[in-house]
């Protein structure tokens, strides 16, 4: 590049450096020292990563309880398809060795359930779960519209398969009278899933607003009955039914279920030595022998946010 | 249907030679004989031709034919886009686009949404269409300037000045001189007496010397409007054809007998009036049917070999992607079978019953972008660029004319990385074919000899190959000083300078004080004007004398009779009445063909010879000059003998040669002269260059052999010490043993390069091409370092390239400023014209024009290096960068059960190729240098590097598919342990199948992008750009993406994303992580190479970039001259130690005369010329003085 200098002058004043090719330029070249040092480096610095990521990861505490066997008598009653809207319970007493500092929170585990195939993920309707239009039902086949033609609200195959097992945990502190730990069911969805992407449809009963629809085949329930009790969980904005919305990568997967309300004897986290049970109200979805539960309890003390 | 589709894609790609391609190749001008004989005659021509066309004169309503105006232009206004769509979409790799957008508007067939292909293409579509727009409209602008020239034509009986395009054939135009006309017509009457007048056909032909027409006595006295608008009557002539020397038409004028015109008295578009004040024609062919126009047809379509190869390659991809579908097809049938049962959520029964064919089609659209759609327009942008750095070259720009160089195709530019083969053509581009009267031997005094020191000099400066200078010519006071001074030899002296002012056909022509001299023969024109530096100057010619100056006395000669010049004769000679009133044969010629006349009373016949000797080492033209004096009686015997001789109608050449021989005897030698052809500056150097860079030049001329030679003496193509295999045969037997002989000789070292030197002419050559010696031929031939091929007629020149290109398999090149080069610049690989010169028939058929012979090593080690480089690292990158992204869908398919499901949103995927990785590719396409120019000039060595073309083959696509399948299971992989848990979110959420996509985009996006960096030696500003720039781009574009909806109603997925990726720490991670474990490996793999098998090009970059260099250049100097050595020892030169007769190592005579330039036909013809002008002007040809005088 030294050139450009030399023949600058002789040039005329049009014939610039990039038209003669001249533009100085950094040659890249790979020296021995060069790659080496960058070899080092990136290995210093993976090596760095590495410790603090098995540092964190050792803060982070895990349960997690499988029960698909321990609810076999549930299974069992599902598959018979008559048996749809009988209830069966099951629960699974375990204890805590260390105490669970932090936010805790709960998911469900699911193996081999392929949220990702693309008829699934396909189909649903997103203007209908804006709440601008009901009747949208268009790219949900097979779960469009029920036989005698009638929209189904929520549509799709999404959301017909909803995840709707109902899991209780609770803790003995010293009778035999468990008492249930305090869980929120709010707060578990994406931000702009809650106030972007799901909006239900204008109105003050939400049964009247739903009118003209029906519920999907599967559901027990309308969606309108989601959660009676809190208004802003309901419809289409319950936080369950927007996780569930929300397509997983893999066949195996978890979705967020509750949070920790950090109240009462709570408030530092889940602590150790107490009896706990969860219960889960395993409704129709348990003639899947493949189902699972997970509850996961997480110390939110990691490594990013350095509390 | 696949099979139908690879059908078309195999055809289409490959682009056959079709009939219309082949019959592209044509030779426009002047070898018309020789395509006769050839049979290559268009048999649709013939039939256009034999079409007999009636033009009525001043009866406009009758005559109907094609308009004046032309249009080289591709599209009108509205015929653009049809026919660009058609031109666009008959290409391959466009179609399968279309097919694949086709596609996507079936219902629920495609997994990347409706219009996310079409957008892409569209993109493609509108940037090509600008880039054709913007070229159209500049040949718009040429035609119109062109239509809307001005000229005079009779309308309503009074001259009317209208535009070009409003010329209708019948229309009688008047042309003044300097005109060009604007369309072919037939002669009426000229301001000239004689009704002559003159053109410059070099538009046509590239011949230099004006040719005379002449009306018909008939409609000479035609002047006035009042006798034009009175003319009734008809001409019929024969259909628009391309021939420039024939046409048939007969002139009826009412009350008139027939008359035919032939012609001579045919004015072409195209050409030149000149020294004549006015004309008058009528119109007898417009627009495209002129024959200019007729001879300018499109030139044959090349293809580079670059983009043959990416062609096959695109092929291979596409058929991987059929596989890849298929094995998908495959994956999801086997896990319909195992999970089909289970998958109730979507009803799975009723979705399978889609058929195995609709499956294929979902996963074609889904693989379909591993071809790189923008490919293509990426190349055609980038070789845009890369031929305006051509024409932008200030190293290429001949300041002598203000010529800058021209790319006029931008296919070709990495062709010219990969010449193996050169042809070139003597005149015109060896040399600049300007003679220089140098030296002469007067009496056995040798006069010249001193400027020798100069001369170094100017060989010195002119290494800037900017400017000729005029100074070299003669330039020797003693030889005045012994003239003025009464020196013995004075007389001889003067003899020697009367006899070279008058022997000759030179016309003088006045301009003021000056007198230019027009010449046929430049060796003439040479001596000429050297004699004028003397004193002696040539000022007149009438018909019948010719005038000298002297010192200031005229003098005046009688020319009694000219014996013409021909190759067999090698000489010629005039007898004159000197002023004196004595009778005297002037003759000049060659050595041998003197010294066997000369008398026995001739002196100084041995100190010429060693003197003439002397010339010849030297690279000079030379002639020997003697006359004999004649009795009055001995020239009217000879006269007489003449006169039958020349009435003679069979054989009239060859009776009046042997009447020539009869008087030609006795000659007296005065002395010899020495010509210089001066080489184009810098020509040896960048001969010696190229034949460094591994390149083989084989000199193609029309020229005699003895000049041929000569030249390549002077121009170190052949030294010295060379041996020369010499064939001059005239039978195929004689040719078959001579050949089998010397491939014997050689035996073991045949088809090595060995130091030899082939020199073969055109009548041998007849006979090698047109048998089954051929081959061996070729053998022969590519055993030679260099290879002399003399008095080839242009068809043959055409021969030889085709010859080598269909038989080595190697890059040919051919340059050539002439119109007997044209067929050849055709022919060969790449074609390169001298332009500057007055015929622009070379240059306008050429792929590439320069202006000077020497320009060639930069254009061919520097452009041409670097474009080869840039383009195939372009071609690899870009398919590179598709296959890492794309792959990445078969990846996930394994995870996602073979559905078809996209891992990334529809809209990034298809702006994937236009928008995020779009400018990497220009980058290495415009901007990348292998090494710096300098040093690429400094090592030729470095063009083998790209001449092998070991950069670019199917191994070296193969191996970058491999490194993208690495890469891309990398990029799938890593993210896809990282994202395993589902929990990587503050606040517990758990994430989508598209946040992981967003992950593994990003990622691959800058690893494309840092491969690009990667893959770039140089980094000036525009690659910082083009890296960093386009992962800005794809971050912005993520953001303002993830909030479009639902304000726009697209990527309802994607809302949100951009706020849950980038607070991710694990992204953030990954962003480092991932794109550095992709690289390390090429890294890594660079290196190994770099160290363990350096080339000569690593070595010199690093010689380049290191710091140590400016401190220790001789060290750095010597480790690269240590590894130049190593590489020429690896292949050494094989020394030619046999001697047989065969094998000639004698230095060459030095006679050569340049009477005619061009082929043997042009030579014919000018013959021709003198024959019909003897007839009517006595004896002098182009007499241009004559007319002046009077």
């Amino acid at each position: 590049m030294k050139r450009t200098s030399e023949e600058s002058q002789s040039r005329l004043p049009d014939n610039s450096a990039l038209k003669q090719q001249q533009l100085p330029a950094y040659w890249l070249q790979l020296t021995a020292t060069g790659v080496l040092s960058g070899f080092f480096a990136t290995g210093v610095f993976c090596l760095g990563v590495g410790i603090i990521l098995i540092l964190s990861a050792k803060s982070i505490k895990e349960i997690e309880i499988k029960y698909t066997k321990i609810c076999g008598n549930c299974a069992k009653l599902r598959e018979d398809a008559t048996n749809f809207d009988k209830e069966c319970t099951c629960s699974i007493p375990f204890y805590l060795s260390e105490t669970m500092q932090g936010n805790v929170y709960m998911y469900y585990k699911l193996y081999g359930f392929y949220q990702n195939l693309y008829r699934y993920i396909l189909s649903r309707s997103n203007s209908q779960l804006m709440g601008t239009d009901l009747k949208d039902v268009g790219t949900c086949a097979p779960f469009s519209k029920s036989h005698d033609g009638t929209p189904i609200a929520p549509c799709g195959a999404i959301a017909n398969s909803i995840f709707n097992d109902t899991i209780i945990l609770s803790y003995n502190l010293n009778s035999s009278i468990p008492i249930e730990v305090p869980m929120l069911r709010s707060g578990i969805t994406w931000w702009t899933d809650k106030y972007v992407k799901f909006r239900n449809p204008r109105s003050k009963n939400l049964s009247i607003a739903f009118a003209g629809t029906t519920k999907p085949p599967s559901w027990a329930k309308p969606v309108y009955e989601l959660d009676q009790e809190d208004p802003e969980n309901n419809g289409f904005l319950n936080d369950d039914f927007i996780v569930w919305m929300r397509a997983a990568a893999f066949p195996t997967f978890k979705k967020l279920y509750r949070r920790l309300n950090r109240i009462q004897y709570f408030t530092e986290g889940l602590p150790a030595g107490l009896a706990y049970t969860v219960t889960g109200a395993v409704t129709w979805l348990a003639f899947f022998s493949m189902m699972a539960i997970h509850l996961m309890l997480k110390d939110r003390k990691m490594f990013f946010t350095e509390q | 249907m696949s099979l139908t589709l690879l059908c078309l894609l195999a055809q289409t790609f490959y682009h056959l030679p079709s009939s219309q391609e082949e019959g592209a190749v044509h030779f426009p001008l002047g070898c018309q004989k020789v395509e006769e004989e050839m049979g290559w005659q268009q048999s649709l021509q013939e039939s256009d031709a034999s079409k007999v066309r009636t033009i009525y004169l001043n009866e406009p309503l009758r005559n109907s034919f094609c308009k004046n105006f032309i249009s080289t232009a591709k599209y009108s206004i509205w015929s653009f886009l049809p026919r660009y769509l058609y031109l666009q979409f008959s290409k391959a790799a466009n179609a399968f686009f279309l097919f694949i957008t086709i596609l996507q508007q079936i219902p629920d067939v495609s997994p990347t949404g409706k219009y996310t292909t079409l957008l892409p293409l569209v993109i493609i579509l509108m940037v090509s269409g600008i880039k054709e727009i913007v070229e159209d409209y500049k040949r718009h602008m040429a035609d119109k300037l062109v239509n809307t020239k001005t000229v005079i034509v009779l309308r309503e009986n009074t001259w009317k000045t209208i535009m070009w395009k409003e010329v209708n054939v019948g229309d009688i135009v008047k042309a003044s001189n300097g005109q060009f006309l604007p369309a072919d017509m037939v002669l009426i009457s000229s301001s000239e007496p004689q009704v002559t007048c003159y053109v410059a056909t070099s538009n046509l032909d590239g011949e230099t010397n004006l040719k005379i027409r002449q009306a018909l006595s008939e409609t000479a006295e035609m002047q006035t409007e009042k006798q034009l608008s009175s003319l009734s009557g008809k001409i019929e002539c024969e259909g628009p054809n391309r021939h420039f020397n024939t046409f048939v038409g007969t002139l009826y004028l009412n009350d008139k007998s027939p008359v035919p015109i032939g012609p001579d008295q045919v004015l072409l578009r195209g050409t030149q009036l000149k020294n004549t004040q006015w004309i008058l024609g009528i119109v007898v062919y417009t627009g495209f049917e002129t024959k200019f126009m007729q001879n300018s047809i499109k030139l044959p379509l090349k293809r580079s070999n670059v983009e043959k190869v990416t062609n096959v390659q695109i092929l291979v991809l596409f058929l991987l992607l059929l596989a890849m579908s298929l094995v998908s097809c495959v994956g999801a049938i086997l896990w319909n079978e195992w999970y089909g049962e289970g998958i109730w959520y979507i009803r799975m029964k009723e979705y399978i019953s889609h058929s195995l064919g609709f499956d294929l089609l979902v996963f074609i659209i889904l693989y379909h972008n591993l071809i790189p759609i923008s490919l293509l327009v990426t190349l055609e942008i980038v070789k845009y660029i890369q031929a305006m750095f051509i024409n932008w070259d200030e190293d290429m720009h001949y300041r002598g004319n203000d010529v800058y160089a021209m790319a006029r195709t931008s296919n070709l530019n990495e062709e010219l990385g990969q010449v193996k083969y050169l042809f070139s053509d003597k005149t015109g581009t060896l040399t600049c074919n300007i003679m220089t009267f140098k030296k002469c031997t007067i009496a056995g005094i040798i006069y010249g000899n001193q400027s020798e020191k100069s001369d170094t000099d100017i060989r010195k400066l002119s290494l800037s190959p900017s400017v000729i200078t005029e100074s070299c010519e003669f330039n020797d006071p003693r030889l005045l000083y012994n003239f003025e001074n009464g020196h013995p030899t004075k007389d001889y002296i003067k003899e020697f300078l009367t006899l070279l002012c008058v022997c000759h056909t030179v016309v003088p022509e006045r301009d003021g004080n000056n007198i230019i001299y027009q010449a046929s023969s430049p060796d003439e024109a040479a001596l000429v004007k050297g004699m004028k530096n003397l004193g002696f100057v040539f000022t007149a010619r009438t018909p019948t004398s010719v005038t000298i100056e002297v010192m200031g006395e005229n003098f005046t000669f009688e020319i009694l009779n000219i014996l013409e010049f021909s190759s067999n004769r090698k000489r010629m000679s005039v007898i004159v009445r000197t002023p004196t009133g004595n009778l005297r044969l002037y003759c000049k010629g060659a050595d041998t063909v003197i010294y066997e006349r000369l008398s026995e009373d001739s002196r100084f016949m041995k100190e010429t010879l060693t003197h003439l000797e002397y010339f010849a080492k030297e690279g000079l033209r030379t002639l020997c000059v003697a006359y004999a004096d004649l009795s009055e009686e001995e020239y009217q015997q000879w006269l007489t003998q003449y006169r039958k001789a020349s009435t003679v109608i069979k054989d009239r050449m060859q009776s009046l040669e042997e009447c020539y021989e009869n008087i030609e005897k006795k000659f007296l030698l005065l002395g010899a002269t020495a010509i210089e052809d001066r080489l184009q500056a810098r020509v040896p150097e960048t001969i010696t260059t190229l034949l460094k860079a591994n390149i083989r030049i084989w000199v193609l001329t029309g020229d005699k052999q003895e000049t041929a030679i000569n030249i390549a003496y002077s121009c170190k193509l052949i030294s010295a010490h060379m041996f020369r295999i010499q064939l001059n045969l005239n039978s195929l037997e004689a040719t078959q043993q001579a050949i089998t002989r010397h491939c014997e000789a050689l035996g073991t070292q045949l088809s090595k390069e060995n130091d030899l030197a082939l020199i073969i002419d055109g009548e041998t050559l007849k006979y090698v091409l047109h048998s089954e010696i051929k081959r061996s031929f070729l053998n022969l031939a590519l055993s030679c370092r260099a290879v002399l091929c003399c008095r080839l007629s242009p068809l043959q020149k055409a021969e030889i390239v085709d010859l080598v290109k269909k038989h080595v398999g190697a890059i040919t090149l051919a340059i050539g400023d002439g119109a007997n080069d044209v067929g050849m610049i055709q022919m060969a690989h790449v074609g390169v014209g001298i332009s500057g010169n007055e015929g622009m028939l070379a240059t306008n058929n050429s792929d590439y024009a320069i202006a000077q012979f020497s320009y060639l090593e930069k254009l061919l080690l520097v452009h041409g290096a670097w474009n080869h480089f840039r383009v195939t690292k372009c071609i690899l990158y870009c398919f590179y960068k598709n296959v890492v992204l794309y792959i990445i869908e078969l990846w996930f398919a394994f995870v996602n059960g073979f559905s078809g499901q996209i891992i990334f949103e529809h809209w990034c995927i298809s702006l994937y190729n236009v928008l995020f990785t779009s400018l990497p590719p220009f980058s290495l396409g415009i901007f990348e240098q292998c090494c710096s120019q300098k040093s690429l000039l400094a090592y030729p060595q470095l063009y083998k590097i790209s001449q092998a073309g070991n950069t670019f083959n199917t191994k070296v696509f193969w191996f970058q598919c491999l490194n993208a399948l690495i890469h891309s299971f990398i990029l799938f992989w890593m993210p896809m342990k990282m994202l395993e848990h589902d929990m990587v979110l503050q606040g517990g959420y758990t994430t989508d199948y598209l946040f992981l996509g967003n992950f593994i985009y990003t990622y691959v996006v800058v690893t494309v992008c840092l491969k690009a960096g990667l893959e770039t030696q140089s980094w000036n500003k525009f690659s910082h750009i083009a890296i960093w720039g386009s992962i800005i781009i794809w971050l912005v574009f993520f953001a303002i993406y993830s909030f479009v909806w639902p304000t726009i109603p697209i990527a309802p997925e994607m809302a949100g994303q951009v706020k849950m990726v980038l607070v991710c720490p694990y992204f953030w991670l990954g962003f480092f992580i991932v794109p550095i474990v992709c690289l390390t490996l090429n890294l890594i793999w660079k290196s190994i190479r770099n160290t363990c098998k350096r080339t000569l090009l690593e070595e010199v970059r690093e010689m380049e970039s290191s710091r140590a260099q400016r401190f220790h250049p001789t060290i750095f100097r010597k480790r690269v001259e240590a590894k130049k050595v190593q590489m020429f020892l690896a292949t050494p030169p094989h020394e030619i130690v046999l001697q047989s007769e065969s094998f000639d190592q004698s230095i060459p005579r030095g006679y050569a005369f340049s009477q005619v330039e061009q082929a043997v036909i042009t030579q014919e013809e000018l013959i021709r010329s003198y024959n019909t002008t003897k007839s009517k002007q006595d004896e002098v040809t182009m007499d241009s003085s004559h007319s002046r005088q009077k």
